[in-house]
């Protein structure tokens, strides 16, 4: 039965729930030992990203109120931070570990204040005005470079505290994780609060919700400084393990990536933000060496995921729960299989296409063109490609057209599959 | 106190030029129970709009429990001790039976802007829930989802959600519409039940559920009260049989 969030959240959490959490969690506090520095910046910043979403989504998916500016309160908790440090020096009262509090500080207030102005309005509205106000920020930071520091950014300097030096990417990651974890464990409680009942009567009904005697305008404010302050917090993160504040951060393409993930995570669960966000971030950074097209890559993503399971990937864990209560494993387990192929061949059919089309319509390419000979071989996946050879253009063909019947093929089956055993014990 | 707990003072409302309620004086009595009538378009639902909130009146004055509220916000209305529900079912459709009535609960409690404790460690409001879910008879649906209940299921729910807040007045806005006649019986009972020891005004269009259920009754014409009274002064009212009963008369 999908409840989505209000259900999730009013039953207790199941023993297998609490397995997986903590062999999670033991999985997280050992990459550490597991990983290389490289990857474990790389899992420094999805954690970031996560938590950035989840924060997002609090107001998004959980408040209905889809806010195309969100990078503006993470900025505002990156420039707070990096800010502090400098002042402060890691001395006194804020040593490095309870930096990252400025940043939500900052992002209390600040969304305390933005919040104020757009949830006078809902809908599309709430929308351009969380824009207007992201790209308000994002035209003021260039110029005012005595806070945002110009084209350079503000640098700032990490102080050992608590006997670590916070000179090796170990402590750094321990100390995203526990912020983390913390900020992910209190969002998950708020959702348990008054409060947080109320957030979802706000994306529900919110006419309603006057008419029962509650103040939705002051409702609205504090779901979105909420929103802003975790969102400030994962700023602040940032700007700790980079040591520097740029006015980049105000870019709408923070503001743009957090919707995406959220909804390719998706956004009916606690943790689908989280896991969409991870997930992309590190294929952006994995990705990014290999390819000049990551954008579109994740704009396809996008469309795919909406178009194909709207509920996002978490979505996916619930229908499979579903499915296979209702036909059981055996029955289901080859069409995953024939699914998982075709995905695999349509993933493989459009990289090829994609990657030889950039390859030729590249600046570089075409200086190498000379007119009347024939168009050099361009190399990709390990092995040279004539443009004007038929063999180079059938590849991608061939595979997008044995997966898209494969595709379809797999999702008529696994339709007729639920459909015959509708009459049987199909729960209410 | 002893005097009219809903008071209507010369209440006017235009939408532009052209005025829909036109100076409407209406006492509503502690404890009765008022069925508003007229024919469509007379502006009742207007006079239910202007007075729970949603819409501020153009002039005259509203008074409830001797206090001025034209004007002021739902929200305000409601914590006076003033619900209504409304004509078209207004629920929360994703969110379950018991969920949608613990959000109207919660109000009294003064908890909305509390995110410290847990909401299921507040003393009373499942205990409170769980007795209005007896009560409109839907215990049996707690886990659903509200938007997946019956139609007069629904009805129900919004019923509960009115009491919720423990109001003084209520307002019903056509609470049988579009229910089959064992609905309607079942939902005439529920009403008498839950309003024991309230005051209600009730719009409704069927006469046998507003006869049945009234103690008085106003009648609403082209935005003007033309006639108020027991039921049987309003059945014998020539004013009214010619403007209104007439028509209905044949159905």
């Amino acid at each position: 039965m999908t409840r989505g969030l209000g259900g999730a959240a009013a039953r207790g959490i199941a023993l297998p729930g609490l397995v997986a959490a903590l062999a999670g969690l033991a999985l997280l506090l050992a990459l550490p030992v597991l990983l290389s520095a490289s990857l474990l910046n790389a899992a420094i910043q999805m954690l970031i990203a996560a938590l950035f979403a989840c924060a997002f989504n609090l107001l998004c998916g959980q408040g209905g109120m889809l806010s195309f500016g969100h990078s503006a309160y993470f900025g505002v908790g990156v420039f707070a931070t990096v800010h502090a440090m400098n002042a402060l020096a890691g001395q006194g009262l804020l040593p490095t570990p309870l930096l990252p509090v400025v940043g939500a500080l900052a992002g209390m207030v600040f969304g305390a204040i933005a919040g104020w102005f757009a949830t006078q309005r809902t809908g599309t509205y709430f929308a351009m005005i969380t824009l207007a106000l992201a790209e308000l920020v994002h035209a003021l930071a260039p110029h005012i470079k005595g806070v945002f520091g110009g084209e350079s950014g503000v640098s700032a300097m990490r102080m050992p505290a608590w006997g670590f030096s916070f000179g090796e990417g170990r402590h750094l990651y321990y100390m995203t994780l526990f912020w983390v974890l913390l900020a992910l464990l209190l969002l998950y409680g708020y959702t348990r609060t008054p409060l947080g009942r109320l957030t979802l009567g706000l994306r529900e009904n919110s006419h309603r919700l006057r008419f029962l005697g509650y103040n939705t305008h002051l409702l609205a404010v504090l779901v979105f400084t909420v929103s802003s302050m975790f969102s400030g917090l994962a700023g602040g993160l940032q700007a700790v393990n980079n040591e520097l504040g740029n006015y980049v951060v105000f870019d709408a393409n923070l503001s743009s990536s957090v919707v995406l993930n959220s909804y390719i995570g998706g956004v009916n669960m606690f943790l689908g933000p989280a896991l969409g966000a991870a997930l992309m971030t590190f294929f952006g950074l994995a990705v990014s060496d290999l390819t000049r097209s990551w954008l579109l890559y994740q704009g396809i993503l996008f469309v795919v995921v909406m178009l194909f399971m709207p509920t996002g990937l978490a979505g996916l864990a619930q229908t499979w729960a579903l499915a296979r209560r209702r036909c059981g494993a055996q029955r289901l387990l080859p069409l995953v299989g024939a699914w998982l192929v075709a995905l695999a061949l349509l993933s493989l059919g459009t990289v090829f296409a994609i990657e030889l089309l950039q390859q030729l319509f590249s600046t570089d390419y075409r200086a190498g063109v000379q007119a009347g000979a024939p168009w050099p071989a361009v190399r990709q996946f390990g092995r040279s490609w004539a443009p004007g050879a038929v063999t180079t253009w059938l590849v991608p063909l061939v595979l997008l057209a044995t997966g898209t019947p494969l595709a379809r093929w797999a999702g008529q089956r696994w339709a007729a599959a639920l459909d015959a055993d509708q009459g049987q014990d199909a729960p209410r | 106190m002893t005097g009219p707990i809903l008071q209507l003072q010369g209440l006017r409302k235009s939408f532009g030029p052209t005025e829909i309620i036109c100076g409407v004086d209406l006492d509503i009595v502690p404890g009765e129970r008022h069925a508003l009538i007229g024919p469509n378009g007379a502006g009742k639902s207007t006079l239910f709009h202007l007075i729970s909130g949603n819409l501020a009146p153009t002039a005259g004055r509203i008074l409830f429990q001797g206090q001025p509220i034209g004007g002021l916000s739902p929200a305000l209305i409601n914590r006076r001790g003033l619900a209504r529900s409304f004509q078209v079912t207004n629920i929360f459709p994703k969110l379950t039976v018991f969920e949608n009535l613990r959000l109207a609960v919660m109000q009294r409690h003064g908890v909305q802007a509390m995110f410290w404790r847990r909401v299921d460690r507040l003393p009373g409001v499942r205990e409170q829930t769980e007795a209005l879910l007896a009560q409109v008879r839907l215990a049996a649906r707690h886990d659903a989802l509200a938007g997946e209940l019956s139609y007069s299921e629904q009805r129900s729910l919004e019923i509960a959600m009115t009491l919720a807040c423990d109001p003084q007045l209520i307002l019903l806005d056509e609470p049988m519409a579009g229910m089959s006649h064992e609905e309607i019986d079942h939902t005439v009972a529920l009403i008498r039940e839950v309003t024991q020891g309230r005051t209600l005004v009730i719009v409704e269009h069927d006469m046998a559920v507003v006869f049945a259920l009234a103690d008085r009754i106003s009648v609403l014409v082209y935005g003007q009260v033309i006639a108020t009274g027991t039921p049987d002064a309003i059945r014998n009212h020539a004013g009214v049989r010619e403007a209104y009963l007439g028509e209905e008369a044949g159905s």
